[in-house]
């Protein structure tokens, strides 16, 4: 496991568009072009919320227009830092620093990419789906997104059949749905179309209807809340799959400087201490989630 | 920057020939590799860094979080996460471009003779000088910081005195009660200069779980949220230097030019930035700029010219200003 080593853009970049959604959650937008053309899945941006507060907030990055120059993100306030960042007005600069961290890696030989995001661990996931999109390589991913606030998008039955889904189960991000990959969600909020459930479970129905062949294409990629990365951990213990997850942590310098944002990571000279930010985000979950 | 700009920032600080006056602080960058990767640094903008603590054998650190926002400042509790100074020497240091700036090592121990063993492996090594980190728990003497005491300060310094012939810079630490004393004994024990101030110990909590945030429960506290603590303990540390002409790296929350110039004129010769890379990796472009500017706006043609030029005003006792009032 190398740390990232590409360059880190500082750049000011002004907000073109900010929206709230239901269950403090903000979809932004800003001009920031060093980073648009750099970014890959699995990066994030380190956002100074206000120039009075000591640290940074790390937050991954949805989606890049490379042309524009531009780099969306999808955030949810949690902390102080995050309110101060939903408070910014379209049109205001903000500094930020990207694209940081190990991004995802996707194998050709792994064609069948199982993608599973949880609340603000989706937007990684929408950037892996739409790079494995313009890939030339044939991927085939399948997007399973969970959330207990309302979802950010209005969900949209799927049109697109995935064997294996319960009966019912057809919700899906339109976003996804347009680019002709098929998604479905899940929560136990009782939102309609949605499986009633944990992510894991709508994961386990779809490996379980894949033939032994399509199985040993299958590789999953996962962000979201630590328990539920740890479940994903299991479910790829469960099938032998290979699994790579996003972390997070307090964060301060997120370059690499101050080793402030680690995650304890097994090693085959013994465990370590890894950076989220440069080692990371992205991990092998076995690394993260021994058995 | 025009290099009769640049000249203006050079400094001597205990022998070492530095190109500005501001100092990377332990901890906050590495070895030194870390933040070039960040478009627009360069180690070239500052005089000093000093590395990533490094004791003797390899130390994982604590456990997460290790990092914690507080009011104009932060917490850290990294637990001298280092491979170990053998490492160090034999693996990082050769990856370094020594010409940048001057390399100091940042040395911790469990045991006043483990400082002298790390001291002699970066003693046989390129680093320009040795920065003695006397903050860390004595683990012969029930925990307590070899820093909190003068007589322990002052046995460490005279430890590493005899296993290095490089500069040795001690880093006082403010979590004791006469750092003017710790200053004179570590003097007399033979070190060069000082860098003043480590963080001050702190605790953040979370009500709701009511457990402590950091995995350590407690962490040093940086950030403009210690300056003024800082600044005093330069001008009480520098009071005890002035006549020995041992040099002070002045630090404790600068994040702007205006920042640096107080701890200069504070008796500092030279500052540390550390908290503030954090707000800005650019940060020392813009200190050093104003650090120039501050120079030809009061005539001055070198930054050393600034050093303890502080005027106090006379102070009276309480009675005093009552009579004063009458």
């Amino acid at each position: 496991m190398t740390s990232h080593r590409d360059t880190i853009y500082p750049e000011q970049a002004r907000i073109l568009a900010h929206e709230a959604y239901a269950g403090d959650q903000y979809w932004m937008k800003v001009a920031a072009p060093a980073i648009a053309r750099h970014a890959k899945a699995g990066s994030f941006v380190h956002i100074q919320v206000d120039a009075q507060r000591p640290l940074r907030r790390p937050i991954s990055i949805m989606r890049v227009d490379r042309d524009a120059g531009s780099v969306e993100l999808l955030y949810k306030v949690f902390g102080e830092g995050t309110r101060l960042l939903a408070t910014r007005q379209v049109g205001e600069e903000l500094s930020i620093l990207g694209p940081i961290g190990t991004p995802f890696t996707m194998h050709t030989e792994r064609s069948r990419a199982l993608l599973i995001g949880g609340g603000v661990g989706m937007p990684p996931m929408v950037f892996l789906a739409e790079q494995m999109k313009r890939a030339k390589h044939g991927y085939l991913p399948f997007a399973i997104f969970g959330s207990e606030v309302p979802f950010p998008f209005s969900a949209r039955p799927s049109a697109i059949l995935v064997d294996g889904m319960p009966e019912g189960v057809i919700a899906s991000m339109p976003l996804l749905e347009d680019w002709g990959i098929p998604s479905r969600l899940t929560s136990k909020q009782g939102y309609p179309g949605c499986h009633d459930g944990y992510v894991t479970d709508l994961a386990r129905a779809w490996l379980d209807a894949l033939d032994e062949g399509d199985l040993s294409e299958v590789e999953i990629f996962a962000c979201g809340p630590h328990v539920m990365l740890e479940a994903v951990a299991k479910l790829a213990r469960d099938y032998a799959l290979p699994a790579q997850v996003s972390m997070e942590e307090f964060m301060a310098c997120g370059v690499g400087g101050c080793a402030g944002c680690v995650v304890e990571v097994q090693t085959p000279t013994g465990p370590a201490m890894k950076r989220v930010c440069v080692d990371g985000p992205v991990f092998d979950a076995k690394a993260v989630f021994p058995a | 920057m025009n290099p009769d700009d640049k000249q203006m920032l050079a400094v001597d600080f205990c022998g070492l020939k530095m190109d500005s006056p501001i100092v990377l602080l332990s901890g906050c960058v590495g070895f030194g590799e870390e933040y070039t990767r960040v478009s627009g640094f360069s180690n070239r903008d500052v005089g000093g860094i000093c590395l990533k603590g490094t004791t003797l054998e390899p130390r994982l650190g604590n456990q997460p979080h290790r990092v914690y926002e507080t009011p104009a400042g932060m917490l850290n509790s990294i637990g001298l996460q280092n491979p170990g100074a053998r490492y160090v020497v034999d693996k990082i240091l050769p990856t370094l471009d020594l010409s940048e700036t001057r390399f100091i090592a940042n040395i911790s121990g469990s045991t006043v003779e483990e400082y002298a063993e790390v001291a002699r492996i970066f003693d046989d090594s390129p680093v320009d000088a040795i920065e003695v980190n006397i903050s860390c728990p004595n683990v012969k003497k029930g925990g307590a910081a070899f820093g909190n005491d003068p007589e322990v300060s002052a046995a460490v310094v005279a430890m590493v005195r005899k296993a290095t012939s490089k500069p040795i810079i001690t880093k006082l630490s403010p979590n004791q009660t006469d750092i003017a004393e710790n200053a004179r004994r570590c003097i007399e024990a033979g070190t060069d200069a000082f860098a003043v101030i480590n963080t001050l110990m702190g605790m953040a909590i979370d009500i709701e779980e009511r457990t402590t945030i950091l995995g350590n429960n407690m962490g040093g506290l940086s950030g403009p949220a210690i300056k003024p603590v800082a600044l005093l303990k330069v001008h009480q540390v520098y009071q005890v230097c002035r006549d020995h002409g041992i040099p002070i790296i002045g630090q404790g929350g600068i994040t702007t030019p205006e920042d640096a110039l107080e701890f200069l004129i504070a008796g500092a010769t030279t500052v540390g930035v550390g908290t503030a890379l954090f707000y800005d990796p650019l940060v020392c472009k813009r200190i050093n700029r104003g650090i120039v500017d501050y120079l030809k706006r009061h005539g001055m043609s070198e930054v050393g010219q600034l050093t303890g030029t502080l005027r106090l005003n006379q102070a009276k006792s309480a009675c005093e200003v009552c009579k004063d009032d009458d």
